[in-house]
């Protein structure tokens, strides 16, 4: 019995520590109470479920929930009040703008990158090669130096944000070929290419990792230092938003993502700070 | 010729078990196989001290006790607001419906239990919008929507298990208690209706697990990727289901691959588990194939 | 109380009528832009304002029609065995093992299939990527097969026990009594079972957003992506509320809940059959 009760201390002494040695970044979320509904773009994810996750900690009763969808749903749902903070990896239109009484924060700089499969001997592709490739006139893997095999394309939903930036400024508005798969995220697309040796897809650069291999475009490797520096010309900035000015609860987490604390979570998930 | 004709009906016949076992068999040891060496307690619990969560309602993040929470709320909102409609419909059915009214309304029930989840989900979804729009102060995508629409999906298996478990009553049982005075109402909730409360009981099981399963209707209506600590019918939730679909194209490593194993491993022992009682209560009577009914999912 | 179970019915009725017509009117803006015609036969490209829902209405019917000839042979010899072959014991534990396996949730087949089979396929054909028509077909084939088995079972059992017992003192064997009585006796039975089976095919949403690649052509064979009604509804709820091309799903919906009428009609067709042709 004593070493329940004193496992019990324990875990609630540990429990205090965390709270106590917390940064102060999380301070304004001292005394809070409340519920804030996050859904949209799916490069955001990883980001504010660990700023949820810390905020949690630090303070139980604030609850952070985070649904996908896509940029589209997340500039939806937030204008017609159905969340609190809708995400998107693409600006947001004047029209969406102005009919919702938006306000966009942008508190990541991203990339969206061309990959395939580790194995895939192809890893350069020159703009008009990529826009033959989507088009669906490019349609083997030979035609590009590599192994005899149809490609097989990957595209995303028509209200992916990733979906908008890649086809504005990769394909350059050139058309996607309807025979492609269609997966719904960037973790989808992820592990799609990561398991299709003949696959071809592109995801934010903020999620590229050694399952998959980037494809570089026109020479250029699209890697977080190739966005950063400009040199990659495929980026975007992350964006969250709000019916109206931010408020309550919505404001502090957007604070938090754009404060030192924040914006370290962004570098760890792979994306670019804007501070 | 003939006898070669039957021979090969023979052959035919257990090489499609053979099949149908292997592929089955094949099902569950993959699942064994890939959720050995998975720690329980981190599959529910993630790093979350299991007592914090359980007695503190600490938030737990990176496992299922959220998913597996949510579901089991959800289920049984869904189905308490289902009961009561389901049972009298079809009382209703059974007992007082004219031959017109009858043939309707047996006819829209089978419509409902054969109509597409995602159906459903969409015009809860719709109607969520609507009342959205018409009253701003009205729940947006939440647990109680979620509840509304998968109780109006299971409607159907509540309504055919009452239904056949009344006609299935033998007719001196059913003529007692009118002989000794007592009205309509009171034979079929005093007499007829305890006398088949093992079916009904049965039938409400049942239509738990099919609530459980389903993902689509949840997905329209209120399910998030991550709602970690949240206990309320007005707000969004985790659930099984949903939580297996995210995991199946979001997971980012092999760890994480693995949780989507353990918890579908958690969503079919669930499932199982509601299924084998619905079928042990129920007597085979109810059981029997029904013309009309589309239930025998 | 009477009234109380009169309004219970009543209001089953009528959330189900209610349905349909929310399917009709949130998508009528979209009906009376185009002409239905053009949307049920068209192609898909919003970018250009074609909502036609064509390939989606053809990848239903090829994954569900590939989903009934994988399914409807499997169930049909299980079926078999069950009914006729097997005796007592076994018989009562692979009844109950099928109605057991019919509870298996249908994201659980996905993701197994998700992990195992697609990489499979990929490898075994020298064109597609695994997400194919055939895959999601083979595993809903599995899927509805435990629903059709324990109907078929219960449209042979259903066979008049006394020409069943007949045809044994006459010396036949199972397998004969099956193929020269039971079977031609049962088949309105069976076939209404492979009705059910066909609905929950067409009905299934994640095995085919899953399984089956989602592309937005007609599909062209069995190892290419499709888009199914179910699946487009799932992905296109996404888009903006206000958009022609979110009304589009309501065209979906549509077809589906007449789908499901029909097939309803269907069932009683045979059914009444059924029930008139049996040996009373």
């Amino acid at each position: 019995m004593k070493k329940i009760v004193f496992c019990f201390a324990f875990i609630a002494a540990l429990g205090c520590c965390n709270a106590v040695f917390a940064s102060s970044a999380l301070d304004a979320f001292k005394g809070q109470e409340g519920v804030v509904k996050v859904a949209g773009g799916t490069a955001h994810i990883p980001v504010i479920k660990e700023a949820a996750k810390r905020i949690a900690r630090f303070n139980p009763k604030v609850i952070v929930t985070v649904a996908g969808g896509g940029s589209g749903v997340g500039i939806r749902q937030v204008g017609e009040g159905l969340v609190d903070i809708g995400d998107a990896g693409r600006s947001a239109t004047e029209e969406e703008i102005s009919r919702y009484n938006l306000v966009q924060v942008k508190w990541a700089v991203d990339g969206v990158g061309v990959v395939v499969s580790p194995e895939n001997s192809v890893k350069s592709l020159s703009t008009e090669q990529l826009q033959q490739i989507f088009a669906g006139t490019i349609s083997n893997w030979k035609e590009l130096g590599g192994e005899d095999h149809a490609i097989d394309l990957y595209d995303r939903d028509s209200a992916s944000g990733t979906r908008a930036v890649f086809v504005k400024k990769a394909l350059k508005k050139g058309a996607v070929n309807g025979g492609a798969n269609v997966v719904v995220s960037n973790g989808a697309m992820k592990t799609a290419i990561a398991g299709d040796p003949y696959g071809i897809g592109y995801v934010s650069v903020g999620h590229i990792d050694s399952t998959v291999t980037p494809v570089a475009l026109d020479g250029v490797v699209p890697t977080i230092p190739s966005v950063q520096d400009g040199s990659y010309p495929v980026a975007r900035g992350l964006y969250s938003l709000t019916r109206g000015e931010p408020a309550g609860l919505s404001a502090l987490l957007l604070n938090y993502l754009l404060s030192p604390e924040g914006q370290k979570i962004v570098e760890e998930k792979g994306f670019i700070g804007v501070k | 010729m003939k006898r070669f004709a039957e021979l090969l009906l023979v052959i035919f016949s257990w090489l499609a078990l053979l099949v149908f076992a292997a592929s089955f068999l094949s099902i569950f040891v993959v699942l064994l196989l890939r959720v050995r060496g998975l720690d329980a307690v981190s599959l529910f619990f993630g790093d979350t001290p299991p007592v914090d969560a359980l007695l503190h309602g600490l938030p737990v993040f990176d496992g299922i006790y959220p998913a597996l929470l949510g579901t089991v709320s959800v289920v049984m909102v869904a189905v308490l607001c289902a009961v009561l409609p389901g049972i009298f419909t079809g009382i209703y059915l059974a007992e007082f419906a004219g031959p017109w009214a009858h043939r309707i309304v047996n006819l829209l029930v089978d419509v409902l239990a054969g109509l597409p989840s995602i159906v459903v989900g969409l015009a809860g979804f719709s109607f969520m919008v609507l009342l959205h729009n018409l009253f701003p102060g009205a729940p947006g995508p939440c647990m109680a929507w979620s509840a509304l629409a998968l109780g109006f999906l299971v409607l159907p298996y509540l309504v055919r298990t009452t239904e056949t478990a009344l006609q299935a009553i033998p007719a001196e049982l059913r003529r007692t208690a009118p002989t000794l005075g007592a009205t309509k109402v009171q034979n079929i909730f005093f007499v007829l209706l305890p006398f088949r409360a093992k079916d009904l009981l049965g039938g409400v099981i049942l239509a738990t697990g099919r609530a459980a399963e389903d993902t689509a209707v949840i997905m329209l209506t209120g399910v998030v990727a991550s709602a970690p600590g949240m206990h309320s019918l007005f707000k969004q939730f985790e659930a099984l289901p949903f939580y297996i679909y995210y995991m199946s194209s979001q997971y980012r490593d092999l760890a994480e691959l693995q949780y989507g194993f353990g918890a579908s491993v958690t969503l079919l022992l669930l499932c199982g588990l509601f299924f084998a009682a619905a079928f042990l209560l129920q007597s085979y009577v109810s059981f029997r194939f029904r013309g009309s009914s589309w239930l025998q999912k | 109380m009477t009234r109380l179970i009169r309004a219970a019915a009543m209001v089953t009725g009528i959330c189900t009528i209610a349905v349909f017509f929310m399917m009709l009117i949130l998508g009528w803006p979209l009906f009376s832009h185009g002409h239905l015609l053009a949307l049920l036969v068209g192609g898909w490209n919003p970018g250009s304002g074609q909502f036609g829902i064509l390939p989606m209405i053809a990848g239903s019917t090829a994954i569900a029609g590939g989903a009934l000839l994988v399914g409807t042979p499997l169930s049909l010899g299980v079926a078999f065995v069950t009914a006729v072959f097997a005796r007592g014991r076994i018989r009562r534990v692979l009844l109950s093992c099928v109605r057991l396996m019919s509870g298996v949730p249908t994201v659980v087949y996905g993701f197994v299939a998700l992990i195992y089979l697609v990489p499979f396929i990929r490898s075994q054909f020298h064109s597609g990527s695994g997400f194919s028509i055939l895959t999601s077909s083979l595993v809903l084939g599995l899927l509805i097969s435990p629903t059709m088995i324990v109907l078929f079972v219960s449209a042979l059992d259903g066979v008049d026990p006394r020409a069943r017992r007949a045809a044994a003192a006459l010396g036949a064997t199972p397998a004969q009594r099956l193929l020269y009585l039971q079977l031609s006796e049962a088949l309105p039975g069976l076939l209404s079972g492979v009705v059910m089976g066909l609905g929950r095919a067409m009905g299934d949403t994640f095995i085919s957003l899953m399984l089956a690649g989602n592309s937005i052509n007609m599909p062209g064979g069995v190892l290419e992506s499709a888009r199914t009604l179910t699946a487009h509804i799932a992905l296109v709820m996404a888009v903006d509320f206000h958009s022609l091309e979110f009304q589009s799903i309501y065209l979906c919906g549509f077809v589906l809940y007449l789908f499901t009428f029909m097939l309803v009609l269907i069932l009683r067709a045979v059914n009444h059959r059924f029930q008139r042709g049996r040996v009373q």
